[in-house]
């Protein structure tokens, strides 16, 4: 049976009766539609839709759809919601979106047929984005106005109490009116709120800036950033956070960050000066995120650590000079005193980097700087070098720091070990170290074998084996001479025959490692030649293509002086020794004698003579009596000293070595900055003048920051000897010659 | 390929001249600015330069080059020695303290000064086509034009260092090279000659390297007397920074020209 036409009017009444009744029921009816009712709308649609043209509608079906929404919102949504204000607005704004959403779903399945050919084939939106789209077209472009919810948010940043659930619920409707895409949400939303959230920081970070101080200005930030980040959570949507966060620390944390950072009396310095920790840890948390945010904070911390560690430097300089008796003991007092400040300063502001600034590489490299600078300091004239050797020698050797334990001692090396990182002339350390190391252990000064071992480990650990294998040798020479001088007993007691008369024990020292000494021209007292002798032939047994050189400067003797009241033990150096020993033949000596049979310089002689005589204790008397020793005096054996103990230490103060020191490594330094250049230029072949001098610089850094115009010098004479040439072209080019 | 010399390069005055000199010699142009150039604009020194130049290699006898050499050898050493030089110069009427002997010198490739080896002296004559003192006098004019050639003078320079050392030694010692200095740069003016030497008198007394000798020309044609355009960072040797520091130190420098040196 022919199915009968329906004219586009009439199927529209009947629709339109439909559509009606929907209204009623979205205006709060409590009609219902059954499925028969339903079924019949649907199906007048898809007759009209299948109906053959000219009386095929679809078209005409899909427009009148679309403005039975358009019509409804315009007369009856928008005013609804138009009428209403604030808080009340949004909740009517909230049900009529509900009851929209609800127009759409009934209207898409009546004309359901439309979606399932029509559309495809036209490729039109299909009947539910119409729908939602009309809402957003006619409803939010016609300026909805963010307005009153951004009025809703400022009232809760007030503290006011505002219904989130609400604000929550508005929100969602921009999101799903997005349709999958963000767009409404971000711009009919997002961008308007996040310009008042600028405003509104803005405002209050002027007027906090000028009356709170830091810390307080800090506390209110953080405050604020977590309430936002809460705000978040409660009912904007998760991808406004970050750029939520952002403008807020914009405006409260970058736009014043000088201001606040610089604060009199709360800013960032005055924090450091107060060690106010628990700031100081907000700061970075605050400042962390933003890029470039601690820069400063790091620049501020490094001023900070370098006027302390200036102001230390200062004070040591301060007292250095004001001794009015310039004593070497005075001046190592103060500057152990300065070690271990510095070191303490170390250790306060590492713990700052790990607590506060959780180990952020940048403010461990402010803090490098900083050491860098005042670590390189020369006080009262000694380089900071000799200072820290002086310092590792005095808790190595006996009397120095008995009173610590084991563990404090180790402590401490490991702490002077950090430091030498800052230093930039290591190889003078190295070398001062060294000529102390030498003393201790030669001298038996070395209070604990496995301290001196593991202050060496560490030290190679942080500089390269390089920088410690001499120093090692030192050390097994040492062990090896105590073999060494077993063997020798042995000897003699096989050998009665050779036996010198005195008890001679000697250290035979490889002399790569140890420190240069002069070997002088002492004549030896007859007593200890036979000694010599003896180990010569005893050794010549051993090896025999080796060459001993004697350096009586490093001896030491046990002397026994018949006094008249009684005999006394004296441990004296093997020069004093022999200066003494004169006085076994005669009684009294002048100056000039005792410098011919000792065959003794003046500078030695003079200290020498003085310490027998002028100090504490007087084995020789002077005349004429005074403080000095002149070359006019004479001498004479004192019978009458005696002291309480059977055994007394005459010491001999020690030569200030610090130019001799100094111009060695000066040598040294020539030597490694030519093999520098030569190894550069050998594989680089051509190179201009500055790479060549900054590699050269790089090259040599993990041991001293070589002099620009002595890298000059020892390129000229580098092209002197032929090893390099100038282009001819160009004079800033060098070539190697091979 | 030797282009011609534009002639609006020149001020009026030495255009002028340029076409007198052309005209009178029948010269090119390029000869006639290079005379004029040696002789400093001097139209008559320029004319003394251009007829002295060997136009084309003359032929020199062998027979008359020996004669000479005979004339002036030492007794004893088959070498011209300083007495030989001296009885030369005279014959010369040139003095022996000259700069001009410095560029006969050059010519003959002289390994050391007051001394020619047969070879340096028959060899120098040759490529200067003389073998007689008449064309030896009329080719003096020619040989001191040569120390205004920028190219030439460079070569001079570097050839006096080798010549006026001592055999064997590498250096230069210092005394030596301030006289050589001071005749160079009165030919080749350098405002800052006399402070230099004074510096090197007090600060550094020592000999000189060839390295220094040759830079220290490229610092005279590079650097102004103001030092204005002096690169610290640059690879001069030490003895030129430690020159501008002294100079600094004195007051010679940036703002201008130099007041008074204590030594």
């Amino acid at each position: 049976m022919e199915r009968k036409v329906i004219e586009l009017d009439q199927g529209w009444d009947y629709m339109q009766k439909g559509i009606t009744k929907l209204k009623r029921i979205l205006e709060g009816s409590v009609e219902q539609f059954n499925s028969e009712e339903y079924m019949m709308l649907y199906t007048t649609i898809y007759n009209m839709c299948t109906q053959k043209p000219p009386h095929d509608y679809s078209q005409q079906l899909y427009d009148k759809y679309k403005d039975s929404f358009e019509e409804y919102i315009s007369s009856t949504v928008l005013p609804a919601i138009r009428e209403k204000h604030d808080e009340f607005m949004l909740r009517e704004l909230v049900k009529r979106w509900g009851n929209h959403k609800l127009m759409v779903r009934w209207l898409s399945r009546f004309f359901h047929y439309l979606d399932r050919y029509f559309i495809a084939r036209r490729s039109l939106p299909a009947l539910n984005e119409v729908g939602l789209t009309c809402f957003r077209s006619l409803f939010f472009r016609q300026n909805f106005d963010t307005f009153c919810i951004l009025i809703q948010i400022d009232k809760e940043r007030e503290g006011e109490q505002i219904d989130k659930a609400l604000l929550k619920n508005v929100l969602d409707i921009f999101v799903e009116i997005g349709m999958g895409q963000m767009d409404c949400y971000e711009q009919d939303f997002e961008a308007p709120m996040l310009e008042d959230t600028g405003v509104y920081y803005s405002h209050k970070a002027s007027s906090w800036i000028l009356d709170d101080s830091c810390p307080a200005y800090m506390l209110k930030s953080e405050e604020c950033l977590k309430k936002e980040r809460d705000r978040v959570a409660h009912y904007l949507h998760s991808s406004s956070e970050a750029k939520l966060v952002e403008k807020v620390q914009h405006e409260l944390l970058v736009n014043f960050s000088t201001q606040l950072l610089e604060k009199e009396n709360s800013g960032c310095r005055a924090l450091l000066r107060d060690d106010k920790v628990d700031d100081l840890s907000r700061m970075y948390r605050l400042y962390h995120k933003i890029p470039k945010g601690l820069d400063p904070v790091a620049t501020i911390f490094k001023q900070h650590i370098t006027a302390e560690g200036m102001l230390l430097v200062q004070q040591a300089e301060d007292a250095a000079s004001n001794q009015v008796i310039l004593s070497f003991e005075f001046l190592f007092f103060d500057s152990q005193v300065l070690i271990r400040k510095v070191i303490e300063l170390h250790d306060k502001y590492l713990a700052y980097v790990s607590d506060c600034f959780q180990n952020h590489t940048l403010f461990h490299k402010a803090m490098k700087e900083a050491f860098e600078i005042f670590c390189n300091k020369t006080v009262g004239g000694s380089p900071s070098a000799e200072l820290l050797a002086t310092f590792c020698d005095n808790i190595l050797k006996k009397g120095g720091s008995e009173k610590l334990s084991d563990e404090a001692i180790e402590d401490i090396l490991e702490k002077v070990v950090k430091l030498l990182a800052y230093i930039s002339d290591k190889d003078l350390f190295a070398e001062f170290y060294r000529k102390k190391l030498a003393r201790r252990l030669l001298f038996e000064r070395s209070a604990n074998e496995e301290h001196e071992k593991s202050i060496l480990t560490k030290l190679k650990q942080q500089c390269g084996g390089q920088f410690t294998s001499k120093m090692e040798g030192m050390v097994t020479d040492l062990t090896l001479a105590k073999d060494n001088q077993n063997e020798f007993e042995n000897y003699l007691s096989n050998n009665p025959n050779a036996h010198p008369g005195i008890d001679l024990s000697v250290n035979v020292l490889t002399t790569g490692f140890w420190p240069s000494y002069k070997s002088s021209d002492l004549n030896l007292p007859s007593e200890m030649v036979r000694g010599v002798q003896v180990f010569k032939e005893f050794y010549d047994t051993k090896s025999k293509h080796r060459k001993l050189t004697w350096i009586y400067s490093l001896g030491s003797c046990q002397l026994i002086g018949n006094f008249e009241a009684k005999k006394i033990e004296m441990v004296v150096s093997t020069y004093q020794a022999a200066i003494l020993l004169l006085f076994n033949t005669s009684d009294r000596l002048s100056y000039s004698e005792i410098m011919t049979q000792s065959n003794l310089g003046h500078e030695d002689l003079v200290r020498l003579l003085h310490s027998l005589s002028c100090a504490k204790y007087k084995i020789l008397i002077k005349e004429p009596i005074s403080k000095t020793v002149s070359p006019n005096d004479i001498f004479e054996f004192n019978p009458k000293f005696t002291d309480r103990m059977r055994r007394i230490k005459i010491p001999l103060p020690v030569v200030d070595e610090r130019k001799k020191v100094v111009e060695d490594v000066d040598k040294d330094r020539r030597y490694a900055i030519d093999a520098a250049i030569v190894r550069i230029m050998k594989s680089r072949k051509v190179l201009g003048h500055q790479q060549l001098v900054s590699e050269c610089v790089e090259q040599l850094s993990r041991m001293f920051k070589p002099d620009i115009k002595a890298i000059k010098k020892r390129m000229e004479d580098l092209i002197a000897r032929d090893y390099l040439e100038r282009d001819k072209e160009n004079a800033n080019l060098f070539r190697y010659l091979a | 390929m030797e282009g011609r010399i534009p002639i609006n390069k020149f001020g009026r005055g030495h255009r002028d001249k340029v076409q007198q000199f052309m005209a009178i010699t029948g010269a090119s142009e390029k000869a006639a600015v290079q005379a004029l150039k040696a002789s400093d604009w001097h139209l008559e020194g320029a004319f003394d330069v251009f007829y002295s130049q060997p136009q084309s290699k003359t032929h020199t006898d062998s027979r008359h080059l020996e004669e000479l050499y005979n004339r002036y050898k030492d007794p004893y050493l088959d070498m011209i020695m300083a007495d030989g030089i001296a009885r030369l110069c005279n014959d010369l009427q040139v003095d022996p303290q000259d700069i001009v002997m410095l560029v006969v010198s050059w010519h003959m490739k002289a390994a050391t000064m007051c001394e020619f080896s047969k070879q340096e002296f028959v060899g120098g004559l040759q490529s200067l086509g003389i073998d007689s003192l008449e064309k030896f006098q009329e080719r003096i004019p020619f040989m001191r034009s040569e120390l205004k050639d920028e190219q030439k003078f460079r070569e001079i320079y570097t050839f006096s260092f080798g010549w006026a050392k001592e055999k064997g030694q590498k250096s230069l010692a210092l005394d030596t090279a301030i006289g050589m200095w001071q005749l160079l740069f009165a030919e080749k003016h350098w405002p800052l000659v006399d402070h230099w030497c004074q510096f090197l008198q007090a600060r550094h007394n020592k000999a000189i390297s060839r390295d220094t000798w040759s830079q220290l020309l490229e610092f005279t044609r590079t650097v102004d007397s103001g030092l204005a355009n002096y690169d610290a960072e640059g690879a001069w040797p030490y003895l030129i920074d430690e020159f501008v520091d002294y100079l600094n130190e004195n007051g010679v420098g940036a703002d201008g020209f130099s007041r008074t040196i204590g030594a």
